[in-house]
């Protein structure tokens, strides 16, 4: 169980990390609008922190979390 | 029973007549920091000495730009230090782990601030970083990785770590025992629960690596990659950084470790094979970076176009010469003295001490020569030389940002050791107290 919700915080936060990175902020590619000026969906950016927040949560949950039947 | 905390270990909760002295000279130049910030604040940047590039002849970024950067640099030390500990198993290191995680966790939330200070609208900045920053902007990998990510994960390094010790010290009865409580969670220090916390700080080590080369390299692409500002443009700029930062943060935990050596009476644990090791360390990260400022001389003057001639001429022989020859005398010197201990074998602490200050003199110096002159003497349109000079408001927040990490650093000194408990230390504290109390 303790694993399994590490792993899935690990898994979570490195995926919001990839989409709001390459999908929801502003577009890659040669400014040639002001589409590329402003992030896809609002707060793309804070998505790409709270990926960054879980993967390291994730140690405290290994940690914290006690042993099944504890 | 007469519950007394002065038993637990390094002072901790024990506040002696000089140590409120310190936090009172400590305050008042947090305050002197707070009224120049109000005075910004009310009356605008205009009370600063930063100006417009080129139409106003001055510098966007100043001395809290350079900052910004010398304490996110002086973060460094402290995860790296932690990090190497653990891959490589420096068991004699172990007791400036701590002092070095809560160094970075300060100095990071003094970099944090320091950007505050340089914005004229803050809370318009922290809100549109979040709204609107861009991928492609290195200022999104330094408020993401360094400021959130590199921040976040120094503080779950410390939370962890520090679990133990938290557990250890929750069996005495005390003020602070629900906060120690709190801080262990439950932790019990069985074998299991041992081996997971070296598994996962082994995990966050590995982490948390490419993630302090990642963050600083960003910061360095802040400036390198900035390819109409002469003097910053440079493939050069972010595995600098990254050494810089080195170079700084170690000699900072060096001061530190030093001080607290003095203060708390420990030279056993922060034995001079600490010392020695961080002295080496220091040596080589000094003469790295030395390297890299003779090739970017070198690259800059020999046939360089004329805006960077410029700039280079403005650092090796104009205004900023001074600033420019004594931060590399003040890389060099040290260097000189750490290779020479090297040598010969023979460490001494005091020189190491000042080594670790001179570079971190040398640091700031190499900082505010990064940002200032590539601004007020690089501009590759037709205006003629800047200048910039920083006024009592821009020193006195600095000053102020410096005293507030001071403070924080003390209040955790008394709040909760900043070496590892050895266990036998606890239980015969313990033991006395309750012996004492009845």
């Amino acid at each position: 169980m303790r694993t399994t919700l590490t792993l899935l915080l690990i898994v979570v936060g490195f995926g919001l990390q990839v989409v709001s990175y390459f999908f929801l902020a502003a577009p890659w590619g040669i400014p040639s609008s002001p589409a590329y000026s402003n992030p896809r969906v609002p707060f793309a950016p804070t998505i790409f922190i709270l990926g960054v927040v879980l993967v390291f949560l994730a140690a405290v949950v290994y940690e914290l979390l006690p042993e099944r039947g504890q | 029973m007469t519950v007394r905390t002065e038993r637990l270990p390094y002072g901790v909760g024990r506040l002696t007549g000089g140590w409120y002295v310190l936090i009172g000279v400590l305050l008042a130049f947090v305050v002197l920091g707070l009224y120049a910030y109000s005075r910004q604040l009310a009356v605008g940047e205009a009370v600063t000495g930063m100006r417009d590039i080129g139409t106003m002849g001055g510098a966007t970024w100043g001395l809290y730009v350079a900052f910004v950067v010398y304490f996110v640099g002086v973060s460094f030390a402290g995860i790296t230090v932690a990090a190497l500990i653990r891959l490589m198993n420096l068991e004699f290191l172990k007791p400036i782990a701590r002092m070095a995680e809560v160094l970075t966790v300060i100095a990071l939330i003094l970099g944090a601030f320091s950007i505050l200070a340089d914005v004229g609208r803050p809370l318009r900045a922290i809100l549109n970083l979040f709204r609107y920053a861009r991928p492609q902007s290195p200022f999104f990998g330094t408020f993401t990785l360094v400021i959130s990510g590199y921040l976040f994960a120094s503080l779950v390094y410390l939370y962890l770590d520090g679990r133990r010790d938290a557990a250890l010290l929750a069996r005495i009865p005390g003020k602070l025992q629900g906060f120690y409580r709190a801080w262990a969670a439950g932790y019990r220090d069985t074998p299991a629960e041992r081996e997971r916390h070296e598994r996962a700080s082994f995990w966050l080590a590995i982490a948390i690596l490419p993630l302090l080369v990642t963050a600083h390299s960003t910061l360095g692409f802040v400036f390198g990659i900035q390819v109409g500002r002469p003097g910053w443009f440079s493939a050069l700029q972010a595995p600098g950084f990254v050494l810089l930062a080195g170079v700084s943060g170690v000699g900072l935990l060096i001061v530190i470790a030093a001080i607290l050596r003095k203060v708390l009476n420990v030279p056993d644990q922060l034995s001079p094979q600490v010392f020695r090791w961080l002295a080496n360390f220091l040596m080589v990260l000094t003469v790295a970076y030395l390297y890299f400022v003779i090739v970017e001389l070198l690259t800059t003057t020999y046939a360089a176009h004329y805006h960077e001639v410029e700039v280079s001429r403005a650092l090796l022989v104009g205004e900023y010469a001074w600033l420019y020859w004594a931060s590399l005398a003040f890389l060099v010197v040290p260097f000189l003295v750490l290779f020479a201990q090297f040598i010969t074998q023979r460490y001494n602490i005091p020189l190491i001490v000042l080594s670790g200050m001179l570079v971190n003199l040398a640091a700031i110096g190499k900082r505010y020569l990064i940002v200032v002159p590539s601004q007020t003497h690089g501009t590759l349109l037709p205006y003629g030389t800047g200048a910039y000079a920083p006024t009592w408001v821009e020193y006195s927040i600095v000053l102020g940002l410096f005293a507030l990490g001071a403070l924080l650093f003390v209040l955790f000194v008394k709040l909760f050791p900043i070496m590892e408990v050895p266990e036998t230390l606890v239980s015969e504290g313990a033991a006395q107290q309750v012996i004492e109390g009845g």
